[in-house]
Formats: structure tokens, C-alpha cells, sequence
């Protein structure tokens, strides 16, 4: 019993001293943002190393007798000679509500000048995803305001769905549309517009991006009121290697703060392409073998532990969400590059926009027959299932006869009547961007289109036709959309007025 | 400059080979110094080069350097390389270093391992929590 007593004693005593152990190194080679370092024998991997000066590194390499440490701050700072300690902490990012309406930067500084962040919740940046038992199916849906893919791509929460296009066709801004989106329905249902919505909180991840294009999208999203629900992560082309290879898991880890905490949110890496470039870097740097185009073996790992942190958790583990939209840049139309096909091969469907569509101004240029979304339908509302059940099909079926129709002008009328109907639909599905559609109006739209109210207007004003169709049922019918965003699904009824509205404003449109 | 396969590994035999029971060899190292510039293998000079530095992290794992404010009376120095000697094992090397910009207290390094109680450090901790 005494000696027990005097363990605990000297135990005591041991908490009493003031002597410290740290295991230490001593920096060999110091150049493009990654230091070599000899010592720090108790060293673990993605373990943060303290430089002097308050600088901080991340083990990545651990060598026979060296350890590969790359920088987190100013690499300039770092010298030959440098004696470099262990810290025994991983990388952590500041989380939470805090940071909604900020513009950070990989390490979770703000670097928008509107003062510090107070939260007192840290996350790694580096997390193991949820397992098989936590995850639970998707079946809610994330309207994106544009009626191409909720109606044919629809996305659920917790899915991930790349964006995949060449350069300057519109990917960013399907991105901006869905924050956009989801901005105005937290806002309608703040203010008791939305009964039953669970508010959809977006991260916006700019990795290797121009600064001028994040500032853009900043001005947009604050001009649309829609920062008080986002966050920007901001690693720009300016930023070193590093701190481009880690935005993304910085961000996810912000956005999985939600997920822990019940709510949902969305995160979108802008884009991966540059992502895998910023990582290929830092590993040439770092003297790892190189594989196909010179990136790293794990760089399919990369990108799918990263995009694994999407998940929808069950009840249990909070109910929450993290739905992911990644960005991947092809070079002139090539899904079949490397990083493109890893990135497809791990998300749940991609929606790929085509260059040759967006210059014949069909706008956002979503190529229907090349994207998919394997978990989405699940999530559609019931009443958009009603309406755009056969919008793919018909889509599919009109671009097929619409190449084999250039040959001849003899059409019978069948094909007449399907090839005007997928030109309407087509036009239908052009949408100016940063505007969202709601997706009451989308249904009344579509179900006007699936019941003919569109066959009389010719092709070229079938855009004005909707507009005014919108504003009509906005501002006259209000009753009748608000029935449909709760009810869901259309019944007789509701199709019965449906029909008698499109009549009533079939007389004043001219 | 990239040090090829077979000279690390073969740095890394000759390192094993200088040690007899855990106690670097003088009169091994020599004749290992001593042959590899008569034979003039391939990349020699690369060879002794790493064979060098590894034998500097290696005697440096096994070197205690006890640094003081002000010098330790012989007592308080025995005591603290016995027990050095009891954690790490015999064949330690020790030096004796007065630093007085410690300020107070004993720093002692062991390898990559550092027990710091002196003053100055105590000091930084103090501003860092502040």
C-alpha cells in the first residue's frame, strides 16, 4: 500500500519540475518551400515541427536519417543550422459558425480584413472519413436553383458530383449558382418563408486560382447576400505549393464541423486539377518517386480520402451532411487524362459542360448524354420526378434525330413534334447565371412543357414565355407555388389548377 | 547531388562494421579509411563523404552534451552521467558546457532528445502562454 502511495508521490513531484523533453533537429537544406532536417528521432508523420521564429513545418518524409519537412509560413525565413523541435500537435483549423462570412486562408487566418475569428473549436486537417456504420443513404435534395440538373442531374446531400469541363465554360459558375441558391432559401426560411428546411451552410475551397477571380466571386456572393452563410478558403496561385496542397482538407474539416455538429453543408474545390499540380510539387520536391505525368503514386489518394470526408451521417451521429462539388479542368475535352478519370472514378456522377455548347449559347453548357449523378434521384422532390421523369430521354432522343433530321427536310410528323418539343426543352434549360430558380417554378415550367402549354410558342420567344410565365405565377399565383413546395408531389388537384393558371395566363401573354 | 543505392548501403556496412559491441573502433574506422582510398572503388570519394556523416549521427545519438549557467561541482556532474548512463545505456559521451545564457538550471542533449529545465526556458514557456 505504502509503496502505491509513493509512486502517486513521486508522480506528484514529477508534475512539480519544470524540466521539459522535447526532441529536436537540426535543418540541413532549406529551399523551395521544403526544409531537410537531420535528428527529431521521435518525429511522426504530419506531425507539425516548430521552426524558430514561430514558424511551423509538417513532416512528411521520415528517412533513414533525415526527415522532409515542408513549410507552412515563410520559407525564407528558414536557415541552414536551424534547430527545429517537435510539437507532438497535428495541423489544426479553426471551425464553426464563426467563420460564415469570412474569407481565410488555409490555416483558418482571416485575410479579409474584418478582424479577428472567436471560436474556440479546433479541427485536424487531416481526418479519418466517417465509417460504413455512421453513413446513411442520401434522399434530401440540394436544389441548385438551375433546372438542367435538378431536373436531370439532381444532387443529394452527402453525394459528391464533380464539375467537369475545359476552361472557361462555366464551371465556377454552376459552383456560385448553388451557393447563390441555397443562400436565398436559408434566408426564406429565416424569415418563416420555408417551413421545414434544413439550412445548407457552402464553403467555397479557391486553390491555385487567380486572385482576381476570387475577389470576383467574393463581390458576387456579397453583392447576392449570400457570405452571411459561406465561407471562402483562399489558397491563390500566389500561395506556396503547400499551402495549395492542404485548402482543400482545411476546408473540408470546416465543413465536416457542421456535418459533426447536425447540419448540412456544401463544400466545393476549386478545382482539383490544380490541386493535384500544387501536390505533384511538393512531392517532386520532396524526392518521391514520380508515377504517370510525373505525379505521385498516391496522388488517386489524395483526392479520394479528400472527397470521402463528403458523407450523410446517420441519426445517431448527428443527422448531419457534407455534400462536395470538386472542380477538374480537362485540356480541350480530354475526360480520359489522368486526374480526370481518378476524380470520376471516385465521385457518386459528374455533369460535364462542353465548350461547343456553351458557344452555341446554350448556357449553363451542360452535356446531358455525358453526365450522370449515381445517388442524386434518390433525393428529387417527388413533384420534379413527375415532370422531368422523361426530360433526359426526350433530351437524348431529340439530339439523335436532330443530326439524322440535318439530311432531309421529309419529316413525319411523330419526329416533327419530338424535335420541336426537345428544341423547347432546350431552350428551357438555358439559364442566365447567378440566378436561381425555384423549385416550385421549375415544376410549373416543366409541367407546362410536358403538357403541350409550350408547343404554340414559337422557339425563339420560348425563353420569354418562361420568364413571364415566372413572374406571373410569382406575383399572381403565389398560393398555388407555395402549395406546391409543401405538398411536394402534384395531385389532380393541383394539376387542375396548374392547368387553369397556364390558360389564364396563356390570354395575357401576346 | 544524388548519392546512388550501392553507396548508401555500402556507408551503411562500413558503419555497422566500425562499431565493436555498441563502442566505435578507432582502429576499425582507420583501416576502413584507410582501404577505401587504396582499393579507389567506384565513387570513393562519395563513399567516405556518407560514410562520414553517418558515422556523425551515429556518435552523436551516443553524445551528451550537459550544458550549465555556472560550472557543476564534480558530484551533481557524476550524478547526472550515471543517470544518463541508466536511460541510454553505457558508452556515453559527455561534454561539459558552460552556457550563461541559460541563465539558471541544467540543459542537457542526448541524440535528438532535450531535458530543459534552465531558466531561459522556463522563461520562453512563460511568454509563449502569455
Amino acid at each position: 500500500m505504502s509503496s502505491i502511495l509513493e509512486e502517486i508521490e513521486t508522480q506528484i513531484a514529477g508534475l512539480k519540475t519544470s524540466t521539459t523533453k522535447s526532441n529536436i533537429g537540426v535543418v540541413r537544406e532549406a529551399g523551395d518551400g521544403v526544409a531537410r532536417v537531420e535528428g527529431l528521432s521521435d518525429v511522426m508523420l504530419n506531425e507539425m515541427i516548430e521552426f524558430p521564429g514561430g514558424q511551423f513545418g509538417l513532416a512528411l518524409n521520415l528517412e533513414e536519417t533525415e526527415v522532409g519537412v515542408i513549410l507552412l509560413g515563410d520559407p525564407t525565413k528558414v536557415a541552414e543550422g536551424d534547430e527545429v523541435k517537435t510539437t507532438g500537435r497535428l495541423l489544426q483549423v479553426p471551425v464553426g459558425k464563426a467563420l460564415l462570412g469570412r474569407v481565410v486562408n488555409t490555416l483558418g487566418q482571416p485575410i479579409d480584413n474584418k478582424g479577428p475569428i472567436h471560436t474556440d473549436s479546433f479541427y485536424p486537417v487531416e481526418t479519418i472519413a466517417p465509417g460504413i456504420i455512421k453513413r446513411r443513404p442520401v434522399s434530401q435534395p440540394v436544389q441548385t436553383g438551375i433546372m438542367a440538373i435538378d431536373a436531370m442531374i439532381p444532387i443529394g446531400r452527402g453525394q459528391r458530383e464533380l464539375i467537369i469541363g475545359d476552361r472557361a465554360t462555366g464551371k465556377t459558375t454552376i459552383a456560385v449558382d448553388t451557393i447563390i441558391s441555397q443562400a436565398r432559401l436559408n434566408k426564406a426560411a429565416e424569415e418563416g418563408r420555408i417551413k421545414d428546411h434544413r439550412p445548407l451552410y457552402c464553403i467555397y475551397v479557391a486553390v491555385g486560382q487567380k486572385n482576381s477571380n476570387v475577389a470576383r466571386i467574393l463581390a458576387v456572393l456579397e453583392k447576392q447576400g449570400a457570405m452571411p452563410y459561406t465561407t471562402i478558403v483562399s489558397a491563390p496561385a500566389s500561395d506556396s505549393a503547400t499551402n495549395q496542397y492542404l485548402a482543400p482538407f482545411a476546408g473540408a474539416s470546416i465543413g465536416e464541423w457542421f456535418m459533426n455538429n447536425g447540419m448540412d453543408a456544401l463544400i466545393i474545390y476549386d478545382d482539383l486539377s490544380k490541386h493535384a499540380v500544387a501536390y505533384r510539387q511538393v512531392s517532386l520536391v520532396l524526392k518521391r518517386p514520380s508515377g504517370r505525368e510525373a505525379y505521385p503514386g498516391d496522388v488517386f489518394y489524395l483526392h479520394s480520402r479528400l472527397l470521402e470526408r463528403s458523407a450523410r451521417v446517420s441519426e445517431e451521429a448527428g443527422g448531419g451532411s457534407l455534400t462536395g462539388l470538386p472542380i477538374i479542368e480537362t485540356q480541350a475535352g480530354d475526360v480520359s487524362a489522368y486526374i480526370p478519370t481518378n476524380v470520376i472514378s471516385i465521385t457518386d456522377g459528374q455533369i460535364y459542360l462542353e465548350g461547343d455548347l456553351f458557344f452555341q449559347g446554350v448556357r449553363p453548357a451542360i452535356s446531358v448524354g455525358l453526365s450522370v449523378s449515381r445517388v442524386g434521384s434518390a433525393a428529387q422532390i417527388k413533384a420534379i420526378k413527375q415532370v422531368a421523369g422523361k426530360v433526359k430521354l426526350d433530351l437524348a432522343q431529340f439530339r439523335e434525330l436532330a443530326a439524322f433530321a440535318q439530311f432531309g427536310s421529309d419529316l413525319d410528323a411523330a419526329t416533327k413534334a419530338r424535335l420541336d418539343r426537345g428544341q423547347r426543352i432546350v431552350e428551357l434549360f438555358k439559364q442566365v447565371q447567378y440566378n436561381p430558380i425555384s423549385v416550385e417554378e421549375q415544376v410549373a415550367v416543366l409541367w407546362a412543357m410536358q403538357n403541350g402549354f409550350l408547343d404554340q410558342v414559337p422557339v425563339d420567344r420560348v425563353k420569354e414565355y418562361q420568364l413571364k410565365l415566372q413572374d406571373f405565377l410569382s406575383t399572381r399565383k403565389e398560393a398555388l407555388l407555395t402549395e406546391i413546395r409543401t405538398k411536394k408531389a402534384l395531385d389532380k388537384d393541383l394539376e387542375a389548377e396548374l392547368a387553369n393558371a397556364l390558360n389564364e395566363f396563356k390570354t395575357s401573354w401576346q | 547531388m544524388k548519392i546512388s543505392k550501392e553507396i548508401r548501403q555500402a556507408a551503411r556496412d562500413f558503419v555497422r562494421a566500425s562499431f565493436v559491441d555498441g563502442v566505435l573502433d578507432r582502429g576499425k574506422v582507420q583501416s576502413i579509411v584507410r582501404s577505401i582510398i587504396e582499393k579507389k572503388p567506384r565513387n570513393y570519394i562519395q563513399l567516405l563523404e556518407n560514410y562520414r556523416r553517418l558515422l556523425r549521427l551515429e556518435l552523436a545519438k551516443h553524445r551528451a552534451t550537459i550544458e550549465s549557467a555556472t560550472k557543476l561541482d564534480s558530484g551533481l556532474s557524476k550524478e547526472i552521467v550515471s543517470g544518463l548512463e541508466r536511460k541510454y545505456g553505457s558508452g556515453l559521451t559527455t561534454d561539459f558546457v558552460i552556457n550563461p545564457g541559460l541563465l539558471g538550471g541544467v540543459r542537457v542533449r542526448v541524440g535528438s532528445d532535450v531535458w530543459d529545465s534552465s531558466v531561459r526556458n522556463r522563461l520562453e514557456r512563460l511568454q509563449q502562454q502569455l
